[in-house]
């Protein structure tokens, strides 16, 4: 089922390309046509599944509609032949080495696709949302997942696949998208009338160990390769053309490279800048922006709509939103730029040669990088390189190795076509990187742990090895999955402190760093046992007795970077006898609004956080409704900051400002309440969330193990190195 | 056209910037929690643990998927932070009888930060549980601990001279 899955959806992209290049009477070569086809009816079908998704009518039989509609369509109008021009014979030595190299690099990959999936990110969030989606009949509201917020075109195209045949049907779909990429690279230089070229560039991208496990896992890099790729591979059609109905194929796939993948948007301003150089004139520009518009609005609007923060989960400075906390996105970026590398100067190693800690590498032959700067001599040298050096940009942005995909076709053929005519050459270049991309080649030089392919999975594609089994053997996160499953309610939510894999799951599992209310959780559940998380400091503002109605306490200085103001609670006083809170307050802060409740709630397990940098300027306020006799201020607070300026002020409202009225605070230590465990998971339970996955490598998970009785939790499961608790009613 | 669709573009992206609440009332305030057992701190380290490899100090193998390992002469673990009041020492533990075959009786000696606690012999195999007060100053609140044993004669294999203390299973701190 998962090669059907698959097979239907490929051929329903492939005649939804089909039918849009032949109705826009568009002339391609018979290499080129399969190639582009496919990757133009993705974006097109791409569309049509998000349109289904948001209708909520994703049953199986109306996606395998689509398929068949689509691939009927074609075979009526006769789209579906691989007319064309035909290309020039290639040379022998050529085709018998093509057949050879992209044959046992095409076997390794496609039983690894259809091999039971398990790629971190594949069966952790990108198939786990298609599952989702089909269990929901269409696109949910998931506020609790960075991951959901990214745009997903490729992932669209899993779906109808999943539908048939599952989770390897999704990796099969993908890796469609490598062989497309391969395929339109060779047939990129044929056209060139650089066969050897277009073969070897193929081929360096093709072995490349990085691109090989990607391409044929759930994921979606190889798949926007393909796409801007595709990109280029158009403009230069329409520059040898000059037809403006090629705007349209090109507006469309820079809209969707958008949808495939936010980073890889920037091909835009290659296609932009060659077309307006090349036309010189600045009218294409509108028509390709209204193409892209087409395929890139929808993913700005849903997010915009969810979110609303329609470039979610990145600029929350800018569309403020309570579902992302800046320190929390800005720490997981600040780690991908530099994925805890002690120096820069080791990433061209670690990306080609180690891969650990950059989970991956593209192989040692891309060493030789700096060579395909003579390929500058020829145009279309030229052209690949500077179109890379733009797909490279995103990359100090994640410098994991996967993150070079993008850009790794256009200089995997400025390498190529370096040497210029030179087979000779070229495939000795071609058999290095056989060799050295090869399982067994890596073996001798990659780093233990390095993502790749270690074999050939035959037992495992055809099942004779239980796909449960082999799951179950291959990652933990597999058989988290199934525990809690096995052991958790439908409808429970489970916050997990690990990665789990929940395309294979049905329960709702918040990861403790995914989203904003999932870090609350998280931070809710640290006070119960890091000491700098509770309240052990208190702050008492005192001053003359003032009759106050809008009162604020204000941070004046700017933190170290990291560093946020918190305040577990705030308490007003009135000779020595605390203020009641009474419903009529109205409480405001700034930054993170939200959350402002945790600072009046008398709960020493929850805390109002700036979940930001402290700045001057950060407040929290209180306006009691009508003026009230107080004298002290007193502040709850942690030690996990120190030295931050506060101030108490009101608002005089005779000169419609606000007046300091404190600003030294005697400072005492306080023992936290002993019970402030099971504070803790009573918050959790408050909010709905019953079931806490912890692993035994966490720091924590020591203090949970030793007397979960005194959390409040009741052991449910153990197994895979994690514990899974149950809060105790 | 471009031009003058790009005060309208940047409204659009204005508008997003404006979906910052109003104020909140008080919530519901959360009352004391009454009749709840006090949560008594432990540091055991169970060998089944999945993060034990990572609390060894010396002599107890790594990578162990059973609940025991073997130890060395002076098998040591290092404890999480925690209070140094009401610390109790616990091992349990197994003089297995492959190797008391060839030992004979053997003495265990019980450190807590190089500290020794007791010295027991054992004059027959069998599985063993051992647990003592430990006095406040030999701990430091809110540190870590050592805690480990020392068996005096090791079993040495015929074959290839592997040496082998006890069969360790748990070892660590109870505090009520």
């Amino acid at each position: 089922m998962a090669l059907l899955g698959a097979a239907l959806t490929s051929a329903a992209c492939y005649a939804c390309g089909a039918l849009l290049i032949d109705r826009l009477k568009v002339k391609l070569r018979r290499p080129e046509r399969w190639p582009l086809a496919f990757v133009l009816g993705a974006a097109c079908l791409h569309l049509a599944v998000f349109a289904i998704l948001t209708l909520h009518i994703a049953y199986w039989p109306v996606l395998v509609a689509l398929l068949l509609g689509v691939i009927g369509a074609a075979v009526k109008t006769g789209s579906w032949r691989l007319s064309g021009e035909p290309s020039e014979p290639l040379p022998g030595t050529l085709q018998l080495l093509c057949v050879v190299a992209f044959g046992l690099f095409t076997i390794l990959y496609f039983f690894h696709a259809l091999a039971p999936e398990n790629s971190p990110d594949g069966s952790s969030y990108h198939l786990a949302f298609v599952a989702q989606a089909l269990r929901a009949r269409g696109f949910e509201r998931i506020t609790t997942n960075m991951y959901a917020a990214l745009s997903a075109g490729i992932e669209m195209l899993f779906v109808p696949a999943f539908a048939i045949g599952k989770h390897s049907a999704g990796a099969l779909v993908h890796f469609a998208f490598l062989v497309a990429l391969a395929l339109a690279m060779f047939a990129y230089g044929r056209r060139l009338g650089k066969p050897w070229t277009g073969a070897v560039a193929a081929f360096l991208v093709y072995a490349s160990p990085v691109v090989g496990v990607a391409g044929s896992s759930a994921y979606v890099d190889a798949g926007t390769a393909a796409v801007v790729f595709c990109v280029l591979f158009w403009l230069e059609i329409w520059d040898e053309h000059r037809n403006d109905k090629m705007l349209i194929p090109i507006g469309l796939l820079i809209g969707f490279s958008f949808a495939a993948k936010y980073t890889a948007v920037v091909i835009a301003l290659y296609a932009v800048g060659f077309v307006v150089w090349r036309a010189r004139s600045l009218r294409p520009i509108i028509a390709l922006s209204a193409w892209a518009s087409l395929m890139a609005l929808p993913w700005l609007l849903k997010n915009w709509i969810i979110f609303q923060n329609p470039v979610a989960p990145f600029a929350n400075q800018i569309f403020r939103n309570p579902y992302f906390h800046i320190s929390e996105i800005d720490g997981w970026a600040a780690y991908l730029r530099t994925y805890d590398l002690p120096t820069f100067s080791t990433l061209p190693l670690e990306v080609t040669v180690r891969g650990a800690r950059t989970q991956g590498l593209i192989g040692p032959v891309f060493l030789a990088l700096p060579i395909a700067l003579l390929s500058l001599r020829f145009r279309a040298g030229r052209r690949v390189l500077v179109a890379g050096l733009i797909m490279l940009a995103p990359y100090i942005a994640n410098i994991g190795t996967r993150f070079l995909i993008p850009a790794l076709p256009f200089f995997g053929f400025a390498l190529a076509l370096a040497p210029g005519d030179a087979p000779g050459l070229l495939m000795t270049l071609m058999l290095f990187h056989a060799a050295t991309s090869w399982p067994s080649g890596m073996q001798h030089y990659a780093a233990p742990g390095a993502w790749r392919l270690d074999r050939v999975l035959f037992k495992e594609a055809l099942r004779i090895v239980p796909e449960d089994r082999y799951l179950r053997e291959a990652t933990p996160a597999y058989g988290l999955a199934k525990m809690i499953d096995q052991y958790v309610p439908k409808g429970e939510r489970v916050l997990s402190l690990t990665d789990v894999f929940q395309a294979y799951e049905t329960r709702p599992v918040l990861v403790d760093y995914e989203a904003a209310f999932n870090n609350l959780l998280a931070d809710i559940l640290n006070t119960g046992w890091v000491a700098s998380y509770q309240p052990r400091v208190l702050e008492q503002y005192r001053f003359a007795e003032r009759g106050v109605r809008r009162l604020r306490l204000e941070q004046r200085s700017l933190a170290r970077p990291q560093e946020q103001w918190s305040v577990h609670e705030l308490r007003l006083f009135h000779q020595d006898t605390e203020v009641p809170r009474l419903p009529e307050w109205r409480l405001a802060a700034s930054p993170n609004p939200w959350d402002v409740q945790l600072a009046f709630d008398n709960s020493p397990a929850t805390r109002w956080r700036t979940w930001d940098r402290a700045t001057p300027g950060d407040y929290l306020q209180l306006d009691l409704g009508h003026e009230q006799p107080v004298d002290e201020i007193r502040v709850e607070r942690s030690y996990d900051y120190i030295g931050l300026q506060i101030e108490v002020k009101t608002f005089d409202e005779a000169s419609g400002r606000w007046v300091k009225i404190a600003d030294q605070a005697k400072v005492s230590e306080v023992r936290p309440d002993p019970n402030i465990r099971r504070y803790a998971t009573r918050e959790l339970e408050a909010r709905g969330v019953r079931y806490v996955l912890v692993p035994d490598s966490f720091p924590g998970a020591f203090d949970f193990r030793a007397d979960p009785e005194g959390w409040g939790l009741a052991l449910v499961a153990v197994d895979f190195g994690a514990r899974l608790y149950r809060v105790v009613d | 056209m471009i031009l003058r669709s790009l005060p309208l573009i940047g409204a659009m992206f204005l508008c997003a910037c404006q979906n910052m609440p109003e104020t909140y009332a008080p919530p519901v305030q959360r009352k004391p929690l009454e009749n709840f057992r006090p949560y008594r701190a432990s540091r055991l380290i169970n060998m089944a643990d999945g993060d034990t490899d990572s609390r060894i100090v010396r002599d107890i193998s790594h990578h162990a998927d059973g609940t025991w390992r073997w130890t060395g002469q002076r098998p040591a673990v290092r404890l999480p932070e925690g209070s140094n009041k009401d610390a109790r020492y616990v091992i349990d533990f197994t003089v297995p009888g492959a190797t008391f075959s060839q030992t004979g009786p053997v003495t265990l000696s019980f450190y807590v930060n190089d500290h020794l606690l007791d010295r027991i012999q054992y004059t027959s195999p069998g599985p063993r549980h051992f647990e003592k007060a430990v006095p406040a100053e030999w701990l430091q609140d809110g540190k870590e601990a050592i805690v480990g044993a020392e068996i005096d004669k090791m079993y040495v294999a015929k074959d290839d001279d592997v040496r082998l203390g006890f069969i360790l299973s748990a070892i660590g701190f109870k505090q009520e």
